[in-house]
């Protein structure tokens, strides 16, 4: 009886099994052309889509700064482009498991990720910048942020920043996916760090009551990362000649004073 | 800074919620029965005690149970892939079914299980003394009465593993948790968002509850 029990059980897995796999088979047939490096061939893109104006979604539609660079990216390299949207602590993950190509979202060159990544040519200059309220008038520089609580997004190398500054541990971090703007205008948190453009763009569109508190504090260079493998090799070869191209003929500066009303792309 | 309440945003939001629906609940069902069929299993080596087996099912689901769901998925998208390079081809959204189906499975066992012991002892042996076989007499006479018992805990759980696709957008899969959440990152109605959202799923449960009311007459038509 067990015997028969175990039949009834076997069929029921099997059919599901079965169900699976149809399942599979459809996204399967596209997720395996992705392996062999071939002409033509896509490129995955991630980013967070919630970085204004570098990267968002509205009605709907993925748009910003990295989009239209990769656009562009896509059509000198003949390829089509596919853009992952997930939250930025993810994007890396993505990364490290082969789920995309290489990331577009401002992704600062940093020493610890030049360990494990190498990266495109950097396409973009930028700064650290404090945002505070309005109201908030004794934040000026990282040292005044002792003994306040800081909000920056979670897996940027702001926090690296920030702790490397504050070796005593005077500052408090708060890590967040999105919404840190708020955070600040809402007075839950003293400030938030992020990238000089992005925080100037955001203070304007969103019509928070927020101000720039001091000046950049740091100089950061942002580029595109890839896994140091031939094939990704073989790609940032590509990337960085286009990239390159469209430094010469303009087009870079064309899209950088479309988003910033200024050329952020030269150092 | 406390704006009132942006309708037009909240309306031209639905639709693009909407249109975000299939993957949802394409998650949704696919994780249901995958879940169900293997709790299904695991609850039936457990109430048979078959050697070995059975020691293996209380190991699956003490981790399964014993770990958050987040977790899980981190480790099955993220991690594993690290080890075995052949799962980078499994897609976020395969990921998802497979750790939302590996997750609820674990708990869907324990509601069968405390289903079909809690059919009366007597309804098995009589049906073994007129000559069924334990096989039969489990199909024909205990599983029926114990899926009466089993179906408003298994709701519970369905209705968990719907609303648990939000995390989804944690490894990327496009869904209305990440529809709602990237329109509120960029027009800063975090208000209308969520509320447009939550009102999405609550529909969506509701539905759901209506067929376990019409399941359950059903199954209660003997009763």
């Amino acid at each position: 009886m067990l015997r028969r029990m175990s039949r009834v059980a076997l069929s029921v897995v099997l059919a599901g099994a079965l169900a699976a796999c149809s399942q599979q088979e459809s996204s399967s047939a596209t997720a395996q052309t992705e392996n062999a490096p071939a002409a033509q061939e896509g490129v995955k893109v991630g980013m967070s889509g919630s970085y204004y104006p570098f990267t968002f979604v509205e009605q709907g539609e993925l748009q910003g700064f990295e989009v239209d660079i990769w656009n562009e990216l896509g059509k000198r390299l003949d390829r089509p482009v596919e853009f992952v949207t997930a939250p930025f602590s993810g994007l890396f993950g993505m990364l490290e498991s082969q789920r995309v190509d290489t990331i577009s979202n401002q992704i600062t060159v940093t020493e610890a990720r030049l360990e494990k990544y190498n990266f495109a040519t950097p396409y973009v200059y930028d700064g650290a910048q404090i945002t505070v309220n309005n109201q908030t008038m004794d934040i000026h520089s990282l040292e005044d942020l002792k003994g306040k609580t800081v909000a920056v997004n979670l897996g940027t190398n702001f926090e690296n920043l920030i702790r490397a500054f504050d070796s005593e541990g005077q500052i408090t971090v708060k890590t967040y996916d999105t919404g840190i703007e708020h955070e600040v205008a809402l007075g839950r948190v003293d400030a938030f760090i992020m990238d000089r453009l992005s925080a100037a763009e955001l203070v304007k569109k969103s019509g928070l009551p927020l101000k720039p508190a001091g000046q950049p504090f740091e100089v950061i260079t942002n580029a595109m990362p890839f896994l140091k493998t031939e094939d990704a090799d073989a790609l940032r070869i590509e990337v960085d000649a286009a990239l390159q191209a469209m430094r010469e003929d303009g087009t870079l500066a064309n899209i950088s004073q479309k988003w910033f009303g200024t050329d952020v792309t030269r150092n | 800074m406390m704006n009132s309440f942006d309708f037009d945003f909240a309306a031209g939001l639905l639709p693009q919620l909407i249109s975000a629906l299939p993957a949802t609940l394409g998650m949704t069902a696919l994780a249901t029965l995958l879940a169900l069929t293997l709790g299904m299993l695991l609850a039936v080596v457990q109430v048979t005690r078959i050697r070995g087996l059975n020691q293996l099912a209380d190991i699956y689901i003490s981790f399964f149970r014993g770990t958050p769901l987040l977790v899980q998925l981190f480790l099955l998208y993220y991690g594993l892939p690290q080890v075995f390079p052949e799962l980078t081809t499994v897609t976020a959204f395969q990921a998802v079914i497979l750790g939302l189906g590996l997750h609820f499975a674990a708990y869907m066992a324990e509601i069968i299980r405390a289903a079909i012991i809690s059919v009366d002892r007597s309804q098995m042996e009589a049906a073994l003394s007129v000559g069924m076989s334990y096989g039969t007499a489990m199909r024909r006479i205990v599983l029926p009465q114990a899926s009466r018992i089993a179906l408003p805990g298994l709701m519970n759980t369905f209705i968990d593993l719907l609303k648990s696709t939000s995390l989804a957008f944690t490894l990327g899969v496009a869904e209305v948790m990440s529809r709602a959440q990237q329109e509120a990152a960029s027009s800063f109605n975090f208000l209308e968002s969520y509320l447009v959202l939550a009102l999405v799923y609550w529909a969506l449960v509701v539905v759901m509850t209506w067929v376990q009311k019409l399941t359950e007459k059903r199954l209660g038509e003997a009763y």
